[in-house]
């Protein structure tokens, strides 16, 4: 079973490929595009993990120790801030996109006309329910 | 495109994938047995060569400072876009009225939760400055500290209610720790430079192994990381916060037509 932690990432991204692509809601979507990055964060600490490690911190241990791949651990840090503050923007998109068009339903969106669907309901378009 | 079809294309590309996926999965080294060759060498050179106890701090401000760094600036450009998006109907009135829905009653703060929140607002906001001060001794740094200072922040809303929140947290403040930390971040990467050294040379004395000021200009850059990242999340929250009041005039002319 050692190949689990890459066949769990794997998973992972698929489940939030096959979410964005049957997605009907915007703020759904968002929540898929974060399980697809949840994908890589498996992934990442799966590739550098090692059994019989301590945490790639040498305060309690002298250095020296065997520890985890601290690369690995940098990367993961970094891609959760950015992908925090990545789902505040594309929020924020569907914020002004549900203000614009009056729906979170990517299949009404049409993004050539202005306005979005005609067949929204045209009282939420100006002033949507808060 | 009808869904169905979309699925379809979906389900024919995965399975199309599945196999390479599978060559990968099997060719990758077993799990929990070993670890990237770099990272061992981290692991053996950095304490003494950094005098650092926090690997993931020395390679983040350290030995892959330039990945920060531009890590950094898509933080701020992510925060910008957010901000700008958001920010044409702002009030700068501190009323008590986010997160209230139309026509339902205000309730005061019960007594209870200004006394949790009021005594551990403080508390959080000394843990988030003691992880970011011990970034490079223990688990922990500016990345992680700064969203526990701007969560800390968040208690104060929590207890003292929307108006006492942004009585506190002003946001011309939060536009500046965001601007000002990545600027810190890109001086402490130009200033070696004036000396003659390469761009982001640690020049400054590294300090004793586990000091909490011990690796130099990590420290700098560690402050300005936690500067931008607390910043910028205060102010993601006091957009959306914003975003759930009423407009406090008429909607910017032109909304509609841009």
């Amino acid at each position: 079973m050692t190949w689990l932690p890459y066949a769990v990432a794997a998973w992972l991204f698929a489940i939030g490929l096959y979410g964005l692509a049957s997605s009907r809601n915007l703020i759904h979507l968002v929540g898929c595009l974060s399980v697809c990055q949840s994908a890589t964060y498996v992934l990442l600490l799966g590739l550098g993990y090692r059994y019989g490690s301590i945490a790639p911190i040498f305060y309690d241990h002298p250095p020296g120790t065997p520890a985890v791949d601290p690369v690995m651990q940098a990367l993961v840090l970094t891609d959760i801030v950015v992908g925090a503050t990545l789902s505040a923007l594309l929020l924020v998109l569907t914020v002004q996109a549900y203000k614009r068009s009056g729906t979170l339903d990517p299949e009404h969106l049409k993004p050539m006309s202005r306005g979005g669907d005609k067949a929204a309901p045209a009282t939420s378009a100006k002033h949507p329910a808060r | 495109m009808s869904p169905r079809l979309r699925l379809a294309v979906l389900g024919v590309a995965l399975l199309a994938l599945v196999p390479g996926a599978a060559a990968t999965i099997a060719h990758l080294p077993d799990f929990g047995a070993t670890i990237a060759a770099y990272g061992e060498r981290i692991n053996a050179i950095a304490p003494g060569e950094r005098h650092v106890a926090n690997m993931v701090s020395a390679i983040n401000f350290d030995l892959r400072g330039l990945d920060t760094l531009g890590e950094e600036f898509m933080l701020l450009a992510a925060i910008t876009g957010t901000v700008v998006l958001l920010r044409g109907r702002r009030g700068e009135t501190l009323t008590d009225r986010a997160m209230r829905l139309p026509g339902r009653a205000i309730l005061p703060r019960s007594e209870a939760v200004q006394l949790t929140c009021r005594l551990a607002g403080p508390l959080l906001m000394m843990f988030g400055l003691y992880v970011v001060l011990h970034a490079t001794v223990t688990p922990g740094g500016g990345f992680q500290g700064g969203v526990i200072l701007a969560s800390g922040t968040l208690l104060a809303y929590l207890g003292e209610g929307y108006g006492g929140w942004r009585d506190m947290v002003r946001s011309h403040w939060l536009d500046a720790m965001e601007g000002g930390g990545a600027v810190l971040f890109t001086v402490c990467g130009l200033a070696p430079m004036l000396t003659g050294a390469a761009f982001m040379q640690n020049v400054l004395p590294l300090g004793t192994f586990r000091d909490v000021f011990s690796g130099g200009l990590m420290l700098v850059e560690n402050a300005g990381v936690a500067l931008a990242v607390c910043g910028g999340f205060t102010q993601l929250f006091l957009e959306f916060l914003e975003e759930t009041r009423e407009a406090d005039g008429p909607e910017e002319p032109g909304e509609d037509s841009a």
